[in-house]
């Protein structure tokens, strides 16, 4: 006998840990060193963010014709994305430095992650847009290789962290007297919001104006990645949620309050006011899908549709010149209007979900997109304006005042737009209510088992058809309100603005945030249409690199950013599979005792 | 009644049925791509239209920028030329896809491949656009067969391009070559075996991955034939076209029974029929011939899911 | 060295030990049975060797080769053939197709041929009924086709999971002599039965597996004999 069983000696805590994987030999290696490479690494990071890097000044357009290429040779001139390696750095020396804090390979792997894409996002933005190799290495005398200095301070923090081993991410059960909580909570959430208006505006708006906005928002979107992360890690994320979660109903109201704050902040100007209102509209049809996809586990590829009805209704009854009904509405009863047409354009749609499941109800969904498209594209009974659209919807108002208008509170001048802000808003708020409310009722119940097991759910006596039936037509409707407000912000409705890529992105929205949660709807609508807006001048690659992460995301995280902790889920690797897998795969995970 | 009136008549009707024929083998030969991936991995490939749609822009490569015009404006050499070329491209990006899209989500719960398809999908479709010189608008292609028509002599005269026939002839030719090499050779033989139980396929000494990556390599390299015959029938290809030919192939595919190849032939040439006659005689005429496929495809889907040929104990849905 | 020989096998699903130690060897030439009540991690064990499933840890060597990490495609071209529990034949294709299809691996079509004619010499009827579809079979006719399948690959190790399930007394009887002449012939059989009596009173040898480990182990006879392993597996077997 020459092989046996690898012997299973329950790990002592001394014991180094053991890797396995492409870079087992590396780590070996690196774990006795582990702490010192961490430091090493946040110190590289330090010293690349204060050595030179090639740059760029931003006069009025892109290199080379209206922009400068700049060596930063000023010793503490730090801002942007070099002032946030330094934090990150920092971080990073600190936790490794001190031995008592908890899960800190962990949080430092998520700082050095961080510092990692920050260098290689600058690093790269320098060399292809500023000339190649050429413009890191040196120019005029200045040798500018801090990006490269950067990127291997974090690689060898991610190669030390993860070496050292990764820890279980610590649970913490601190309980402070309520107003501190409350306090606290206030504070965060501020925080957010600062947090939010400065990515919304990082880099200013993107296109002809200023070509670099979408590097810039990278930057930083990566640098709060990687701080977000090492957050997650020591486990004070989980705790902050715990303790919102303990005052559910004041951590809402003030989560409202501040939303509705952001005109206050850096981001109060008519352009932003108008991209949050649009992130809005999406954001609230996409918690009406999660609502059918997430909740009750039906595909809909033509969900788009369905804002598109809401939107074309209220064009319909708005007293626009090109609208068939020459009647003009109070903008609620619009709304009510529009959300019941779709609601029982919904429960048609629906109703194959009577005989039909699984990918053959998405494609029976697709197919009634396809019809409303094409029927829009057409004019059908002249309600949809065909290639001309409807244009010149009326703002909503009540006599002269309208809506589109800016308003004065005291001194204070808020841009215009800010109430369609104020509305969409109160309107996803909304929307957020119904989704809470439902989830956690009988019929969300219902809709649950449903997708776990239909037939299960059947013989429990749940009455699958018509069940199934409301959730499209819920759906239908919160998407069929949302097209109410989009006709009014907009003052234009076309159908090309519901096309099948549409519904794509929106189900991506939904499945990125992760399936069934609220935060998650939110989150993936929010990064799905401000990535577009943020990255223009990547619009040429915006659909390809779209349809490539939702190729990544599937592959490598399923459950979305925010997974839903009561789902055992549709889209997570059932266990039972695992196992079965052929091929020259890796071992499944060893079970230490 | 009038013969003068009714011959016009007559003739409109034939040249719809000549068009929808045509139409037709067009998205039975894409369907068949369908059929056979549904067939062995149950996963509705829906990037499979963006394969018949890249295979069109890599014949119109070859025959742009690689073989010299002398050759490339002579059909006897063009012709396969360009299909063989097509066939490869088509082949290898299907081939990639699977290796690369699919084949990790092999264990993965069904909703994921299906997204991930949509991912490819998309990612197809612009990286052509991107990519391809040109390719922001529609192209130009030339007809790669005899130019002119067989015209039967009835009313103002049926008129069926050669290049039309030549469509038919391949489709039908393929779809019956593609039988017999499932139905009477080795490795049909184990992608039927694989199709019907996977596990024991494998003690059978079949590797599921490679029958897996033949039916990606077959169903693409016959998308990629239909890409080049597509362009060099409408002489014009443009990235759309995969999408919307290919939901139609998918509606064939269903239609037939999906993991019939004879059904997914007669689908097929169904949906032609019900595209050009749609486009004729129903009302809204051709802006509105688009949406009678997708209401048989939706009466399919609810009446009859496991199409008209397909064996009942097959439908997943 | 025996001929197969599994050390320690560990196998799991997800988080789920089937089997948390199997320990046996098989000799050539004979027949060995593993017995077990149901989901002791007999069917896990079996697909485990025969590369359906990756074990966690432990080892499986045979004829010398340690094959714990091949696919099934090349554990079967190395001579190891698994007759799959409820036989899973492939309903919609013609016993001959079935047969084909054991032979997959194998290029020379003389010997498939004649590899054929001895299925069919040893189960008369499939051969008088060769063109029609398997899934028309009886149970017993197609538990015949199931064991013809996996001989058609010419196979050093046979591995037959429960094939008596659902079978009459005198249709296992048949089967289990066709096992006996096939290791007289000079096959070797690894042998998956609930059925402990019939299996015990064919097998030179056997082992008792419960609850995913194997805890006895000795001749046919030997265990037949012993009052533990009548407790536990004869006693509601007497008499079927």
């Amino acid at each position: 006998m020459t092989a046996t069983a690898t012997p299973r000696t329950p790990a002592t805590p001394a014991a180094m840990p053991r890797h396995t994987g492409r870079f087992a030999g590396l780590l070996d290696v690196a774990a006795p060193r582990s702490t010192v490479l961490m430091i090493v690494g946040g110190v590289l990071t330090l010293v690349g963010a204060y050595l030179p890097w090639a740059t760029f000044v931003l006069n009025e357009g892109p290199y080379p014709e209206k922009a400068t290429l700049n060596f930063f040779v000023a010793p503490f001139g730090v801002t942007g994305f070099r002032l946030h390696l330094v934090i990150l750095g920092l971080a990073a020396i600190v936790v490794a430095a001190l031995r008592r804090i908890p899960a800190r390979h962990r949080i430092v792997r998520g700082l050095g992650i961080g510092v990692t894409v920050v260098a290689l996002i600058n690093g790269l933005w320098i060399t292809v847009e500023g000339g190649g190799l050429g413009a890191i290495t040196a120019s005029e005398g200045s040798i500018a290789f801090g990006s490269i200095v950067a990127l291997v301070g974090g690689l060898v923090t991610v190669l030390g962290a993860s070496a050292g081993g990764l820890e279980r991410k610590p649970v913490w059960t601190w309980k402070l007297p309520w107003w501190v909580e409350w306090v606290l909570l206030v504070v965060l959430f501020v925080i957010v919001l600062l947090l939010v208006a400065a990515v919304l505006t990082s880099g200013g708006q993107g296109g002809v104006v200023n070509p670099y906005a979408g590097v810039v928002f990278l930057s930083l979107l990566a640098a709060l990645g990687g701080a977000f992360a090492a957050l997650n890690a020591s486990g004070l994320l989980t705790w902050v949620s715990v303790v919102s979660e303990r005052h559910r109903t004041f951590s809402v109201i003030v989560l409202l309050i501040v939303a509705l704050l952001l005109p206050l902040t850096s981001a109060g100007t008519e352009y932003w006011m108008t991209v949050a209102s649009n992130i809005g509209v999406y954001a609230a049809t996409a918690i009406g899908l999660n609502i059918v996809v997430g909740l009750a586990g039906l595909l809909d590829l033509g969900y788009v549709a369905f804002l598109g009805i809401g939107a074309f209704v209220a064009a319909n009854l708005s007293g626009a010149a090109a609208s068939q009904i020459g009647i003009h509405l109070p903008f609620v009863l619009v709304m009510i209007i529009s959300s019941v047409v779709a609601g029982m354009f919904g429960a048609i749609v629906g109703s194959p979900t009577l005989r039909v499941r699984g990918d053959y109800l998405a494609i029976v969904t697709l197919a009634f997109g396809e019809i409303f498209v094409r029927s829009a594209q057409n004019n059908i009974g002249g309600l949809t304006g065909g290639a001309n659209a409807i244009p010149n919807i009326p703002a909503v108002g009540v006599g002269d005042f309208k809506f589109s208008d800016s308003i004065m509170i005291g001194s204070l001048r808020l841009p215009s737009g800010v109430l369609y802000y104020f509305l969409i808003v109160l309107l996803v708020a909304g929307v957020m209510l119904v989704f809470a409310h439902l989830k956690y009722s009988r019929l969300g119940r219902a809709w649950i088992a449903i997708r776990e097991d239909e037939d299960a759910a059947r013989a429990m006596g749940i009455r699958t058809g018509p069940i199934k039936i409301l959730a499209f037509l819920i759906g239908a409707m919160l998407a069929g309100l949302a097209g109410a407000f989009f006709a009014h912000k907009t003052a234009v409705v076309a159908y090309d603005s519901f096309r099948f890529l549409e519904s794509v992105t929106l189900l991506a929205a939904v499945i990125l945030g992760g399936m069934g949660t609220i935060p998650g709807a939110v989150l993936g609508a929010s990064i799905l249409f401000v990535l577009p807006e943020k990255l223009r001048e990547f619009s040429d690659y915006r659909l390809l690199l779209f349809g490539l992460a939702l190729v990544l995301i599937m592959r490598f995280r399923p459950q979305g950013i925010v997974p839903d902790r009561h789902r055992k889920a549709e889209l997570t690797d059932p266990d039972v599979e695992d196992v079965a897998k052929e091929g020259p795969g890796p071992l499944p995970t060893r079970v230490e005792p | 009644m009038h013969a003068v009136e009714e011959t016009p008549r007559l003739s409109t009707f034939l040249s719809q049925i000549a068009n929808g024929l045509v139409l037709g083998s067009l998205i039975a030969l894409i369907a068949l791509g369908y059929t056979m991936v549904y067939g062995i991995i149950t996963l509705i490939n829906f990037a499979h239209g963006e394969i018949f749609m890249v295979g069109a822009y890599g014949g119109l490569a070859t025959l742009t920028y690689i073989l010299p015009t002398a050759i490339a404006t002579t059909w006897y050499f063009a012709l396969p030329i360009a299909l063989v070329a097509g066939a490869l491209v088509a082949m290898l990006i299907a081939v990639a896809m699977e290796r690369f899209a699919y084949r990790p989500l092999r264990n993965a719960p069904r909703l994921a491949p299906l997204i991930t398809a949509l991912g490819v999908s998309v990612a197809l479709q612009e990286a052509m656009r991107v990519f391809y010189p040109g390719a922001t608008a529609a192209l130009p292609f030339p007809n790669l067969f005899v130019e002119g028509a067989v015209v039967i002599p009835i009313g103002d005269g049926v008129v069926i391009r050669y290049v039309g026939i030549l469509l038919v002839v391949m489709s039908l030719v393929l779809a019956f070559g593609l039988e017999r090499f499932i139905e009477r050779t080795r490795l049909g033989r184990a992608m039927r075996a694989t199709s019907q139980d996977r596990d024991v396929a494998r003690l059978m000494g079949i590797d599921p991955d490679r029958v897996i990556v033949l039916t990606f390599a077959i169903g693409g390299a016959l998308a990629g034939v239909a890409g080049v015959l597509y362009g060099s029938y409408l002489n014009n290809i443009n990235i759309d076209m995969g999408f919307q030919n290919g939901i139609f192939a998918f509606t064939a595919a269903v239609l037939g029974g999906i993991g019939n190849i004879r059904g997914a032939v007669v689908g097929g040439l169904m949906i032609g029929l019900v595209k050009a006659l749609a486009g004729q005689y129903m009302p809204g005429g051709t802006a509105y011939d688009y949406v009678w496929i997708f209401v048989v495809l939706i009466a399919v889907l609810v009446f009859r899911p496991q199409g008209f040929f397909g064996e009942s104990e097959r439908v997943r849905a | 060295m025996a001929f197969l020989s599994v050390r320690d096998l560990v196998v799991a699903y997800g988080a789920i030990q089937a089997v948390r130690g199997v320990t046996f060897d098989v000799e050539q030439g004979q027949i060995v049975s593993l017995i077990g009540s149901n989901g002791a991690g007999k069917t896990t064990t079996l697909r485990t060797l025969s590369g359906l499933l990756r074990p966690v840890s432990g080892t499986i060597e045979f004829d010398g080769t340690p094959i714990q990490k091949m696919p099934a495609h090349e554990i079967l071209s190395r001579g190891m053939a698994h007759s799959p529990e409820g036989r899973r034949l492939f309903a919609r294709m013609s016993v001959e197709e079935n047969l084909r299809l054991g032979a997959y691996t194998r290029k020379d079509e003389a010997g498939i041929a004649q590899d054929m004619q001895r299925v069919y010499d040893l189960f008369p009827v499939l051969g008088e009924r060769r063109t029609n579809k398997a899934g028309l079979f009886s149970g017993g006719e197609q538990q015949m086709l199931a064991i013809g399948r996996a001989l058609m690959s010419r196979p050093k190790l046979l591995m037959l999971d429960e094939p008596s399930m659902g079978l009459s007394p005198i249709m296992t009887q048949r089967i289990f002599d066709t096992v006996r002449e096939l290791r007289d012939e000079g096959t070797t059989v690894l042998l998956v039965e609930q059925n402990a009596l019939a299996a015990l009173a064919l097998s030179d040898k056997a082992y008792v597996i419960d609850l995913g480990r194997t805890t006895l182990s000795g001749t046919g006879a030997e265990l037949l004999a012993d009052p533990r392993v009548q407790e536990a597996y004869l006693g509601e077997n007497v008499g079927t």
